[in-house]
């Protein structure tokens, strides 16, 4: 195919992508490098508020937003290079823990950056494997029931899968917070004092098979397709030569799924590495935070109506950096497999 | 027979025709609530307790009023009143979610409009800023102590005044086995957690930030307000830090808690007997204090609505003489218990009792300032690390400090 | 199982069987319970939905006391209903579209969903309830049977009616359906075209093309859509020197008079919506191309056909299951986006998934939690028809397209 060709082709989605993912992201790294000021002065201000029987008014000094001519507040972008991600980061505070006298990872583990970090990297590694393998064996299990019975399966497989992932966690917390019907069960049952929102590593825990719950079936699907595929006559070859059934999946039906383990690998770290929803939905903010939440965080305006683009930014572009890391040995295997001939 | 059989269905008939008749009717009488006419489209945003249900659904009796009510209008409000055109015309505010709105500009001087459309308002309502009144109050809201009377009077212990005896009673009621976690809290992180701190806080005596801007938070009063808090979490749901105001009040309606100080507006649905199970036995006093013969320790809160400014004059006009038919007399008298309104008509009931009992006891009114937002979103954010263990008192104080201090730098507070 | 035509030699032993059996059961039940329990939820008075008593939620006695509720025989109904239309769903609807097959697949398919969905809700609030009352009426009085015909299933509607009428979720429904039609439809069309190509190039741009939306689809969508923020509330202004440059204003002005206001537009919405979902949908539709041989093509160019042409004619008709399948991808990112649709929309042009939030943030009430549910009940149901009517297709696509990575 001649590159005009390619070119005419591919543009439309090009366009479309370089608008809306490039250049959000080019913005995002500038503005990580520049802080902006809000102007303010100190002033006599007179300020009334209810009382019950007569209003309350006070004059006090107080520093009041400078506004501009066109009455909207005065502020003054600086650019202040890599203060934002040290910021972020609490380097300061790093150095303080290692130095003699500190108490090291523990005291980091404390700080927002880190502890995100540590969660967000635990829970990616954590539920990888389990995805992967529950889809695995699902589709195994799904691949030797009857036929009759395999479109329901598959239709009852996928529900974790479709449903929007806000209302997922939802329907999870429900029935876990308080006395929610799964915990209450468990009261009755084992201990009376179980409390899943109580302590952070139950709020962890929770969100890890609330995560596994939610995306095992899109591995089960993609892998029950590939198991149609297999190779029939290997299989029974194998079985000619005596293959246990052990040895059949390990030798003919694995290789096969190989290239579709990593595909449904790379999605699901992508996915896990922005895990946001649970924390919002578990609402497990004093116990866990993740990346995403934390830029999210920086980004809600506060009670006085501030954003903090820059530390939001940096914390983005660190978030991204990370994901880039973590990519990097897939992506050198899609260089291999992709790379250009000729 | 047939006579019988036409007797018969004659109130059949009259049934029917009284029904239609009535339900012809009721767009009218709807309507009648409402003296203006609104022609042109008007969108709010407020919180969405209940006393805020009462009152957009008056302003929905003008016509073309669009309402939207959500707990986390906060977050949105800034951003969309800096539009041009601004996206909604009335925002429902309290002390605090109006400081984001005066410091961006985007909300208008009322002056004028009270002058023409105002006879109704008393002095008191008018929110002024440097002389200009830049908000109309509709109601106060304080947190005030909420306690299960039939329980204390049974147990035979009184209702407590400070916080020691708090203590000492949710002592008794778990020593009882009735109660496993006898008092309630809103320790969510956020909002929620950095108000209980700041009652107790301020109670102590304590100053969250000077006049020069710096904060007062590491200090002999947040060491105090820390152990109290602590002392407290020994009697609370162990889920807690989760809990905000909807989630106590719902330990309160299954009975699953004998106290706790809790925003006044939620007493509307704590008495009311299809929400909850203990309706009519839950009284309301001054928040507890934290010596004998002390303040309460709560703060003083208003909410009301303002005006938009990025709008045609016309359109905020219209919008004023809305937002004034949402508080009139006929919407007080239909929702007396569901706030303590500062409106005409008002007759203070059983639920404004701890409202008025904590101002008269001298609670304080929370500052509408930056610095106190600013002190807010750092305790918000760092008080939940104590009461997890992660961090020391200590620690957590210096955290504290130092996030605020982060914010107050780009915001042109502290140099 | 004749039907079963795994060789005799790979079929598993008994006991692995009864394993299998015993772990598929488990699995299904872990799969289905949650969505399960908060369907039933929604059906009950708050003092029921919301007690830790299984039972209690599961029967209902308050709710049978205020406001009615169901007979066994009703419930047997109610199955028969839901067998009909799983067997509607996986049989019917497949032969009838076979047959149907001088109309193009999407506009066949879309109808047939429709008209499924609608004959559906005709059956459950209108059908029904006129057999369940007439088989009331014959049981009723007959000793012993008439127990079959007493309720004994506390059920309210009340949750639904306060969402769906007093609270007007059809608008949002409505703007659901506009957003996620619109983002389905653009991405698979401007997707299809690169992916096509992508499949077909040896080029280093190819290359790097695919890299950079690999790189893409990792981004936190935070960080993206709050970029937006400021520029679509902003648009007027921002928007206002290619109105007023002579050279582009001509252009513009014959779309509109003045810039327009990009936030709350669903048009608008559905462009990021498309532009956040392209790495996916190009790296999905370019490995079903790549399935497909090149000969195809090639011979179709032999025959002096241009690059469009032969794609259009050759290549696209036997695409359809791949498409499908990429569709339904695209359907469900659309659908159940929460962050940029509760960013970029007003209260107008609010889809379903976002609206869910001011049931939930206006939950002062007991009641507001179990219409909060019953509105996250709305949103899925939908998403329940749509696998229905398309599981055969999702299995068929991917294994044609066999994923390549």
């Amino acid at each position: 195919m001649r590159l005009r060709t390619l070119l005419f082709f591919t543009a439309p989605s090009a366009v479309l992508m370089l608008l809306f993912i490039f250049t959000p992201l080019v913005s995002v790294a500038i503005q990580s490098l520049h802080t902006t000021i809000v102007l303010r002065e100190m002033v006599k201000v007179e300020t009334c508020t209810p009382g019950f029987l007569a209003q309350t008014c006070t004059t006090t000094e107080r520093s009041q937003v400078r506004m501009g001519p066109d009455g909207k507040p005065l502020t003054e972008t600086r650019f202040t290079g890599l203060e934002a991600y040290r910021s972020v980061l609490e380097t300061g505070k790093l150095a303080t823990a290692f130095a003699p006298g500190g108490q090291g990872w523990a005291e980091v583990l404390r700080l927002d950056f880190w502890r995100a970090l540590r969660f967000t990297l635990t829970f990616t590694f954590i539920t990888l494997p389990l995805v992967v393998g529950l889809g695995l064996v699902i589709a195994l299990a799904v691949n030797n029931a009857m036929r009759a019975i395999r479109g329901p399966l598959v239709f009852v497989s996928l529900l974790p899968f479709i449903i929007t992932p806000v209302i997922g966690a939802l329907a999870i917390r429900w029935l876990f917070i308080g006395d929610g019907i799964v915990t209450a069960t468990l009261r009755a049952t084992i201990d009376p004092q179980i409390s899943f929102f109580a302590q952070g590593w139950t709020i962890e825990v929770l969100m890890l098979v609330y995560r596994v719950w939610h995306n095992a079936p899109f591995a089960f699907i993609i892998l029950y397709a590939g198991l149609q595929t297999v190779d029939q006559d290997t299989l029974e070859s194998a079985v000619i030569d005596g293959a246990s059934r052990w040895e059949r999946l390990r030798y003919v039906v694995l290789p096969h799924l190989a290239p579709l383990i990593v595909f449904v690998s790379l999605i699901h770290l992508m996915d896990a590495y922005r895990v946001f929803e649970e924390v919002v939905g578990f609402g497990s903010e004093a116990h866990v935070i993740s990346l995403q939440w934390l830029t999210f965080s920086y980004l809600m305006p506060d009670f006085t109506g501030n954003r903090y683009i820059a530390r939001a930014s940096a914390s983005s572009m660190l978030t991204m950096v990370g994901i880039v890391l973590l990519l990097i040995p897939l992506l050198a295997r899609v260089w291999r497999e992709h790379r250009p001939r000729g | 027979m047939l006579k019988r059989t036409l007797l018969a269905t004659l109130p059949a008939i009259g049934l029917a025709t009284g029904l239609a008749v009535g339900l012809a009717a009721l767009p009218g009488t709807a309507e009648a609530a409402c003296a203006i006419r609104n022609t042109v489209p008007i969108k709010t945003l407020s919180a969405g307790f209940d006393a805020w249900k009462a009152v957009t659904a008056a302003w929905a009796e003008c016509g073309n009023v669009q309402s939207e009510l959500d707990m986390n209008f906060r977050t949105k409000q800034p951003t969309a009143f800096a539009a041009n055109p601004s996206l909604y015309q009335i925002g429902g505010v309290a002390n605090n979610t109006v400081v984001p709105l005066l410091n961006a500009g985007t909300i208008r001087p009322l002056d004028d409009l009270v002058a023409k459309y105002g006879q109704g308002l008393t002095p008191n309502q008018l929110i002024k800023v440097d002389g200009k009144t830049m908000a109309v109050a509709m109601m106060v809201n304080t947190q005030n102590f909420m306690v299960r009377e039939d329980v204390f009077k049974e147990m035979g212990i009184a209702v407590p005044t400070t916080w020691d005896e708090v203590l000492d009673a949710a002592a008794k009621l778990k020593a009882s086995g009735k109660f496993a976690t006898p008092l309630g809290a809103t320790m969510k992180p956020g909002f929620d957690i950095s108000q209980e701190f700041l009652n107790v806080f301020l109670a102590y005596g304590g100053v969250a930030t000077k006049p020069d801007n710096s904060p007062g938070i590491n200090s002999e009063a947040g060491m105090k307000t820390l152990a109290l808090m602590k002392r407290m979490a020994e009697f609370l749901d162990p889920e807690y830090l989760t809990s905000d105001s909807t989630y106590v009040a719902r330990q309160f309606q299954q009975g699953k808690i004998a106290m706790a100080n809790l925003w006044a507006t939620r007493a509307g649905a704590l008495n009311n007997p299809a929400e909850s199970q203990f309706a009519g036995k839950i009284l309301q006093a001054a928040a507890p204090a934290v010596a004998k013969g002390g303040k309460p320790a709560t703060t003083l809160w208003w909410d009301g609505w303002v005006i938009a400014k990025n709008l045609p004059d016309a359109e905020a006009e219209m919008a004023f003489r809305v937002a004034m038919e949402g508080i009139d007399e006929e919407m007080v008298k239909a929702n007396n218990n569901a706030a303590v309104w500062l409106l005409k008509g008002y007759v203070p009931g059983p639920s404004a009792k701890g409202a008025i009992e904590s101002a008269m006891g001298g609670a304080p009114a929370y500052p509408s300032t930056s610095a106190m937002g600013l002190i807010s979103a750092a305790l918000g954010e760092n008080v939940a690390d104590f009461m997890t263990g992660k961090k020391t008192a200590e620690q957590t104080l210096q955290a504290i400090e130092a996030s605020y201090l982060t914010r107050a730098k780009e915001q042109g507070l502290v140099k | 199982m004749n039907q079963d035509d795994t060789p005799l030699a790979l079929r598993p032993r008994l006991a692995q069987r009864a394993g299998v059996a015993v772990f598929l059961a488990l699995w299904c039940f872990i799969a289905a319970f949650p969505l399960v329990w908060i369907a039933v939820m929604s059906f009950r008075a708050p003092q029921d939905a919301l007690s830790p008593d299984p039972l209690r939620v599961l029967l209902a006695p308050t709710t049978l006391a205020a406001a009615g509720g169901l007979s066994l025989a009703d419930v047997a109904l109610g199955a028969a209903l839901l067998w009909l239309a799983w067997r509607a769903a996986t049989r019917w609807l497949p032969t009838l579209a076979a047959r149907a097959e001088t109309v193009p697949a999407v506009p066949r398919w879309l109808a047939l969903a429709l008209g499924y969905v609608l004959a559906l809700g005709a059956a459950g609030l209108f059908v029904l309830p006129w057999l369940a009352g007439l088989i009331g009426a014959f049981l009723g009085p007959i000793p012993l049977v008439g127990l079959l015909a007493e309720p004994v299933i506390g059920i309210t509607l009340e949750h639904y009616r306060a969402v769906w009428v007093r609270q007007e979720f059809y608008r949002n429904f409505l703007n659901s359906m506009m957003v996620t039609v619109g983002v389905v439809v653009i991405s698979l069309s401007v997707g299809t075209l690169a992916g096509y190509a992508l499949a077909r190039s040896q080029s280093r741009i190819a290359f790097w093309l695919l890299v950079g939306a690999l790189v893409f689809r990792a981004l936190p969508h935070s960080v993206l859509a709050t970029g937006y923020v400021p520029f679509f509330l902003n648009s007027r202004e921002i928007l206002a020197p290619l109105w007023e440059w002579p050279a582009t204003a001509w252009l513009f002005t014959l779309f509109a008079d003045r810039p327009p206001l990009l936030y709350g537009q669903p048009l608008a919405t559905i462009i990021v919506l498309v532009s956040i979902n392209q790495p996916f949908t190009i790296w999905m539709l370019r490995s079903f191309f790549q399935n497909i041989p090149a000969e195809l093509d090639e011979a179709a160019r032999v025959d002096g056909c241009s690059h469009f042409e032969a794609f259009w004619r050759a290549i696209m008709p036997v695409m359809w299951p791949g498409v499908i399948t990429t569709g339904l991808f695209s359907f469900l990112l659309a659908y159940n986006d929460y962050l940029v649709t509760a960013l970029l929309l007003d209260a107008q042009s609010m889809t379903m998934v976002p609206a869910i939030t001011q049931f939930l943030n206006r939950d002062t009430r007991l009641s507001d939690q179990i219409e909060a549910i019953a509105a996250a009940v709305s949103i899925t149901a939908p998403l329940f028809v749509l696998v229905l009517a398309f599981q055969r297709q999702i299995v068929a696509g991917l294994t044609q397209g066999a994923v390549k990575g």
